[in-house]
């Protein structure tokens, strides 16, 4: 039985549509993380779900049963908001207990529930607080607390992340998957940072302008982007983007980079003469000798540390940028004039106009599978 | 020292001075900013960057100390008197004026020539892709664009300081990363010289020239990102700076027949050959017998015959997997640039190269020695 | 080390001194007054130096007044008690209703809310006695005319704008997404009312029943035209010190000390509560 199933919503704001026709099914205890740009409908879904927003149309399904008319408090579901939603009048105790006092527990049960969820987010020492005395993470893991408190069937949680610093979100990043995993409730999860989505989902839908533009679990998406929109939001550095044109000749389909032939996949045969943009991750790039074939010859213009990596923003003869990103630690040319490898023949390939991937077509029998 | 432009000598500041609730928001801060430099302000909130910034602006009084800008003491003057430009975090624009008049207004009170506005008022748009709001009222524009306004207003005046507060907090992810590089553009071609606030350390590394790491009101580090991530002074910059943050593990410090001995929690132990230690830093290390050891994620090797830690989870970005391993008591982390193929569960092995180490003492922080060498 | 001088501290004492005096001296001298006859409150020149008397409040408390032209029964005591009866009632009233509705308004866009809640907030735009005229003779026919009742409902025109516009403006100040929380944790949206908006909305609501009350205790008009001797507050009882042998100045002064003692000590008992929830940090968590 599916966990929560989505027909054909919509949802109007005055004149604006901000969900038009979301159709979603979510396995019951999968983690299905909504990712996409601010104003694509992604906390709109949610609070429709959570029944705090009614739809203008279509279905929403919680264990099967069609929860039109059920109020919120009804839905059994654990919810977490972007900006806590603490209630500031009560304790971290009271907050964490709030789902649970709602169930009619014995006050035995209630404390031994909240105790339960603090220990498991290592809050136990700051249940006497009240929200205004807690940190950043304290007051994020209460909210997440109280979202699990009463082992909810159905776990929403809006960009819980995204008010705490870097060292919390990623600890909270690699605790999430084991915690949610170990509730084995079915969850949404909003974010907006590709690595949070990549890192929890079990699947991902990239939602854009209140569609679902793809859905797929973290590989497909990131190595078989749908639309060049959703390749330049996976990456950091984002993706390069370079318009050509393929041609073809005895050797099968290719490009020209800075007029240098660079293979394709022969299965793309089809997209030669059409103007297209090819897409080259940053870490596909790498600083080559000047005598390997197929070298190009750049400009290095800035190196920036970023993380655990080092980006290097190159220029072309022809003036084109192109970022390169290589791990710290491994050596590579910080000024001056240099040469790249292009992996071209596992590069994504779109339509310049309409912004879809053009596949690889599978019709060839000597066509390697393509790169997922 | 004549070449600093901004410099805060002794500066502190405390709230509610003599009451029950008196807070020392920042305490004794000594930092020198140099003509053309971009310095980043870092830390978590309520760690004193914001209110070094007000009190550099003249919005917050100074409590102690001095503040010079360009050889001139600023901390008693009023803040129009002090020649800062200010991008708000809260964005702050003039409701009744346009987008583009709230960028001209400075322009306009310094009596520039209406081309002159014109021009600069279109670079700064397109710098900030903010040309097509320029027309419309603040009210009527996202939190994201007000932002970028805010932020336009500040870059386009002529000053001798330029002060941002969390400029990029409100925009998102893709739009932040294309803009650092176009703002630090701008401000390295104009020769400005700017401060800028964050939580955000990709955001600080990106922008600037030098990163002051502050934490509960005093001044932990001062330095490049560079500088910051090889040779952190002490334990909290060390675990501050650095995505994901550094492991650090406690260990008993031996000797024996010319090898240096580890002994971690949980029977784990690193052993090194001495000689990959300076002399100092041994005799620094067998003295304290005690010692915090830190490892950056990328630095640690995954080997057959490392010591062994157990999978808890593999996380995979993209261009590189983050692993979670059960290691000397505690947790690892791992960074491969690869999809690495190891599963929650599995055994495998670690390793360090003792050039990656930096050992920090156990109750001060303080660090004693990074990649063999004295720190 | 404080940056501003001695000179600077002794301006700012200076100035602060002139404001508090400009407002507190009418409310000294009247203190002053009412401890006078209304000889010395007359006698020309003027001077501080007096022999204080408790003659008037006791005049007041016994309700007997002893002038040149003889005795008269003055009934401020009752007066009082209808003020704070009157006052109370309303306010009360004024909660009962206005909270809620404040909530609605606050929380729910349904058709016509908006012209609603102005329609409620015109009532004070009306000059009160153009109301209150026509009410009469409506007040006559129905038997509300001087009655506790009759005169709680036209107070309403005082009360609940006041309170339905101050109070709707806290609650949109709560984050709706702490009422969300509250309700998917399972609680109904009356129990969402009670446990968090209204407690969070509190010092707001303390605050619009103040002055709710304030306006309600100085009202005049209202009480003048629709009640008699025996139901009109201080205001309009205020009137029979004004006596065919002259005016009354030291009863008055201390009819004015004991009319504004309960609100001056409400308003004094809530100015912590008060300042505290005005600045509503509480909500901001």
């Amino acid at each position: 039985m599916a966990g929560v199933e989505l027909l054909d919503i919509v949802k109007r704001f005055k004149n604006e549509t901000v969900l038009e026709g979301v159709t979603l099914t979510v396995a019951e205890g999968e983690t299905l993380v909504l990712f996409g740009p601010s104003g694509a409908g992604k906390t709109v879904l949610l609070r429709l779900i959570a029944g705090v927003v009614e739809p203008d149309g279509g279905t929403v399904r919680l264990d099967g049963r069609d929860m039109r008319d059920v109020p919120p408090e009804l839905r059994n579901i654990g919810m977490a908001f972007q900006n806590f939603a603490l209630f500031p009048h009560m304790n971290a105790f009271d907050n964490i207990a709030s789902p649970l006092a709602a169930r009619r527990k014995t006050a035995e049960r209630v404390s031994e529930g909240v105790e339960r969820v603090a220990r498991l987010l290592k809050i136990d020492q700051v249940l006497t607080h009240r929200p205004r005395a807690l940190s950043n993470g304290q007051k994020q893991r209460t909210a997440l607390a109280r979202a699990l408190a009463a082992s909810p069937s159905l776990l929403l949680l809006d960009d819980p992340l995204r008010n705490v610093d870097a060292k919390l979100r990623f600890e909270m990043r690699l605790e999430l998957p084991r915690l949610l995993a170990a509730e084995g409730a079915t969850t949404l999860y909003v974010t907006q940072d590709y690595k949070e989505a990549m890192a929890l989902a079990d699947r991902i839908a990239v939602m854009f302008r209140g569609r679902i533009a793809q859905l797929g679990s973290p590989a497909e998406v990131y190595l078989s982007p749908a639309s060049l929109e959703i390749a330049r939001l996976f990456g950091d550095p984002a993706i390069n983007v370079l318009d050509v044109t393929p041609e073809q000749d005895s050797q099968g389909p290719f490009v020209r980079l800075s007029r240098l032939r660079a293979p394709i996949d022969p299965g793309l045969h089809h997209a030669v003469g059409k103007d297209c943009s090819l897409g080259l991750r940053p870490e596909a790039i790498r600083f080559v000798g000047g005598e390997t074939t197929g070298a190009i010859p750049v400009t290095i213009e800035a190196e920036t540390p970023l993380n655990e990596k080092i980006v290097t923003l190159v220029t072309t003869a022809r003036g084109r940028e192109i970022l390169v990103s290589r791990p710290s630690g491994e050596p590579g040319p910080a000024q001056g004039q240099a040469h790249i490898a292009v992996d071209s023949a596992h590069a994504l390939l779109f339509d310049r106009r309409t912004g879809l991937r053009i596949e690889p077509s599978r019709d060839d029998a000597d066509v390697r599978g393509a790169a997922a | 020292m004549s070449e600093a432009t901004l410099s805060l000598e002794g500066v502190s500041k405390v709230y509610n001075p003599g009451s029950a609730q008196a807070v020392q928001a920042v305490i004794d801060l000594d930092m020198q900013v140099t003509a053309g430099e971009i310095v980043a302000l870092l830390g978590s909130s309520g760690c004193g960057k914001t209110s070094t910034l007000r009190m550099i602006a003249g919005f917050e009084e100074v409590s102690d100390g001095t503040i010079r800008l360009k050889e001139r003491e600023i901390h008693r003057l009023s803040p129009a008197r002090r020649n800062v430009a200010m991008a708000f975090e809260g964005y702050s624009l003039y409701p009744p004026l346009t987008v583009r008049d709230n960028i001209a207004f400075a322009l306009k009170s310094a009596r520039l020539s209406r081309d002159e506005i014109a021009r600069r008022v279109a670079e700064v748009a397109h710098l900030l892709e903010i040309e097509d709001i320029l027309g419309r009222y603040p009210s009527s524009i996202s939190g994201g664009q007000q932002q970028r306004a805010s932020l336009g207003r500040a870059l386009v005046r002529d000053a001798h300081l330029h002060l941002l507060d969390e400029p990029m907090g409100q925009l998102e992810p893709q739009l932040r990363a294309l803009l650092r590089g176009r703002i630090k553009h701008y401000i390295k071609e104009r020769g400005m010289t700017a401060i800028l606030v964050t939580h955000d350390q990709t955001e600080a590394n990106a922008l600037a020239d030098r990163i002051a790491v502050m934490e509960g009101g005093v001044l932990q580090q001062f330095a490049t990102p560079a500088a910051l991530k090889d040779r952190p002074a002490n334990l909290f910059t060390g675990t501050f700076i650095g995505e994901p943050p550094m492991n650090v593990f406690l260990a008993e410090v031996g000797a024996e027949n010319g090898s240096l001995r580890l002994r971690l929690g949980d029977d784990a132990e690193l052993t090194y050959a001495v000689t990959a230690f300076e002399e100092v830093v041994r005799s620094r290390l067998l003295e304290r017998g005690r010692i915090a050891i830190g490892v950056r994620p990328h630095a640690v090797r995954l080997v057959e015959q490392g010591v062994p830690a157990h999978v808890a989870a593999n996380q995979w970005l993209g261009d590189q997997s983050h692993i979670a391993a059960e290691f000397a008591g505690g947790l690892l982390v791992a960074v491969e640039h690869h999809r690495a193929p190891v599963r929650p569960g599995e055994r495998i092995g670690v390793t360090f190269a003792p050039e990656d180490l930096h050992f920090f003492d156990v109750e001060s922080g303080v660090a004693v020695s990074h990649g063999g060498r004295p720190a | 080390m404080e940056h501003t001088s001695t000179a600077e501290r002794i301006l700012r004492g200076i100035a602060i001194g002139a404001v508090v005096l400009f407002f507190i001296f009418p409310i000294f001298w009247i203190l002053l007054m009412s401890f006078q006859t209304n000889e010395t409150i007359l006698r020309n020149p003027p001077s501080i130096a007096f022999v204080p008397t408790i003659s008037n409040y006791v005049a007041l408390l016994t309700g007997r007044l002893e002038t040149a032209a003889g005795t008269l029964d003055i009934s401020f005591m009752q007066n009082l008690k209808n003020s704070v009866i009157l006052s109370v009632s309303s306010v009360a009233v004024a909660l009962l209703l206005g909270v809620p509705a404040a909530y609605a308004f606050a929380r729910h866009r349904f058709r016509g809310s908006e012209d609603i809640a102005f329609t409620l907030l015109s009532f004070r735009f009306a000059p009160p006695l153009l109301i209150v005229l026509p009410l009469a003779l409506y007040f006559q026919d129905v038997g509300l005319a001087d009655t506790y009742i009759g005169l709680i409902w036209v107070y309403q025109l005082i009360c609940l704008p006041l309170i339905l516009w101050i109070v709707r403006g806290y609650f949109e100040d709560i984050p709706a997404d702490v009422e969300y929380a509250y309700r998917i944790a399972g609680h109904s949206w009356f129990a969402t009312f009670r446990k968090i908006a209204l407690p969070l909305a509190g010092p707001g609501i303390a605050a619009a029943g103040l002055l709710a009350f304030i306006f309600a205790w100085n009202n005049f008009v209202f009480a003048l035209v629709l009640g008699s001797a025996d139901k009109q507050p201080v205001t309009v009882g205020a009137l029979a010190f004004v006596t065919a042998s002259g005016i009354q100045f030291g009863q008055i002064a201390a009819a004015i000390v004991l009319s504004i003692a309960p609100t001056l000590a409400l308003a004094i008992y809530a100015q912590r509560y008060l300042v505290e929830g005005l600045s509503l940090g509480a909500v901001k968590g």
